[in-house]
């Protein structure tokens, strides 16, 4: 039997930031989630599982190769999880809740530990941009100190919307493609 | 669309900078526990603060320079505002602010006694431990200087040991260096170059992004790029 060869690409970001739901909107299989209830009050009050290993989506590509999308967990109690996942990946889509801003000082952590361990390509997707006050990907971009010249693009993300989850991927391959001939 | 949040984890440096940046216009509400204040900037700076009972009285002025003869203030007097209802209260940190662009109609020119700037580098010498540790969050962070922003330097007024910290960075020096080499509480440093990243005087040193052993083939990803779009 032919081995199916496995392309990774790593969804991280801060608690409740969209992640599994990004994997959900785009996976050609039933996301395999690891999801525990929430323990802590502030985050019982957001929702009531959370992500405690990673979740997992995949598209098949052709015969021999499939997309896996890994989630992270959001907490900074499970980074060990990011560095096992993040090694291998192709890129990393970073997922940052633009309701809200409490969490972007969290997303830029998530940045920091990325961009120094993993030298890959990385995209921030200002998610939830369908909600009515979410900031702006410019103002995400600003609040994150994301410089123009470090070449992380801010894009505006939707996890529900296809299209969108579809956008965020792309913008990152298209990044990669960009390297890969540059 | 409104921009909004909480001081205790959004604080003065950072709401200062994302105004700065593109050079907003409109007003920026801050919902003490004891006032309510209406911050009205004009491009990026901070020009007048009103404490307000209400706020949508403050929708009920949307002419600017009318408000002013309303309200019978010089445009010497702005800055005074500042200096009670804003720069005193920088230390403070609980509120929740919102800031709304557009809306407000300015006429002309307006004295800006304390630029954008300057309130970011006042506002970062009260920040917490825990409110640095979200930007300078790793000793071995490395910062190098941004070229052309004399005038952002000039602007924001730093102090003799945040010209010495600036003057550290060189992209090679970690955080922990400049630490040891400042020589003085840790906080200090940090908070210098917390609002040296605000002012955009400095950057993360930027990493040169290679995938490790070409693990993909320009075909490969070409079919990749092809199955996503039709997903």
């Amino acid at each position: 039997m032919r081995q199916i060869k496995k392309i990774k690409v790593v969804i991280a970001g801060p608690f409740a930031a969209g992640k599994t739901q990004f994997i959900n909107t785009v996976s050609e299989i039933k996301t395999v989630k690891t999801e525990r209830r929430t323990q802590q009050s502030s985050e019982k009050s957001v929702k009531d599982y959370t992500t405690v290993a990673m979740d997992f989506g995949k598209v098949r590509i052709d015969d021999e190769h499939e997309l896996y999308l890994f989630g992270t967990p959001g907490q900074f109690r499970f980074d060990f999880m990011w560095e096992i996942l993040g090694e291998g990946a192709l890129g990393i889509v970073i997922l940052v809740d633009s309701t809200d801003p409490t969490t972007f000082h969290e997303a830029r952590k998530i940045i920091n530990f990325f961009q120094s361990r993993f030298p890959v390509p990385i995209v921030v997707g200002a998610n939830k941009q369908d909600m009515p006050n979410a900031w702006s990907p410019e103002d995400v971009r600003i609040a994150l100190d994301i410089d123009e010249e470090e070449g992380i693009p801010v894009i505006p993300v939707s996890a529900i919307d296809k299209e969108s989850v579809k956008n965020a991927l792309l913008t990152l391959f298209e990044i990669i493609r960009t390297n890969l001939t540059g | 669309m409104a921009l909004t949040g909480d001081l205790r984890s959004f604080n003065f440096v950072d709401i200062f900078q994302v105004i700065g940046k593109d050079r907003k216009s409109g007003i920026l509400f801050m919902e003490w526990k004891d006032l309510t204040c209406a911050y009205y900037v004009k491009e990026g700076e901070i020009i007048f603060a009103r404490p307000i009972d209400k706020v949508y009285r403050v929708y009920a002025d949307k002419d600017f320079d009318l408000l002013l003869s309303k309200l019978r203030m010089s445009a010497e007097g702005l800055s005074k505002t500042l200096e009670r209802f804003l720069i005193s209260r920088l230390n403070m940190k609980e509120g929740i602010f919102s800031f709304t662009p557009g809306f407000i109609k300015y006429g002309g020119e307006y004295p800006v006694v304390y630029p954008i700037e300057e309130l970011i580098v006042l506002a970062s010498r009260n920040l917490t431990p825990e409110e640095v540790e979200r930007k300078i969050s790793d000793e071995l962070l490395l910062f190098e200087r941004v070229p052309g922003k004399e005038e952002v330097l000039q602007k924001a007024k730093l102090n003799q040991m945040e010209w010495h910290i600036l003057s550290l960075i060189d992209g090679e020096r970690t955080v922990l260096q400049i630490r040891q080499m400042v020589n003085q509480d840790s906080l200090l440093a940090d908070r210098a170059l917390y609002a040296l990243l605000a002012l955009g005087l400095i950057r993360r040193k930027k990493k040169e992004v290679k995938q490790k052993q070409a693990p993909i083939t320009l075909e490969l990803l070409a079919k990749i790029i092809e199955r996503i779009r039709s997903l």
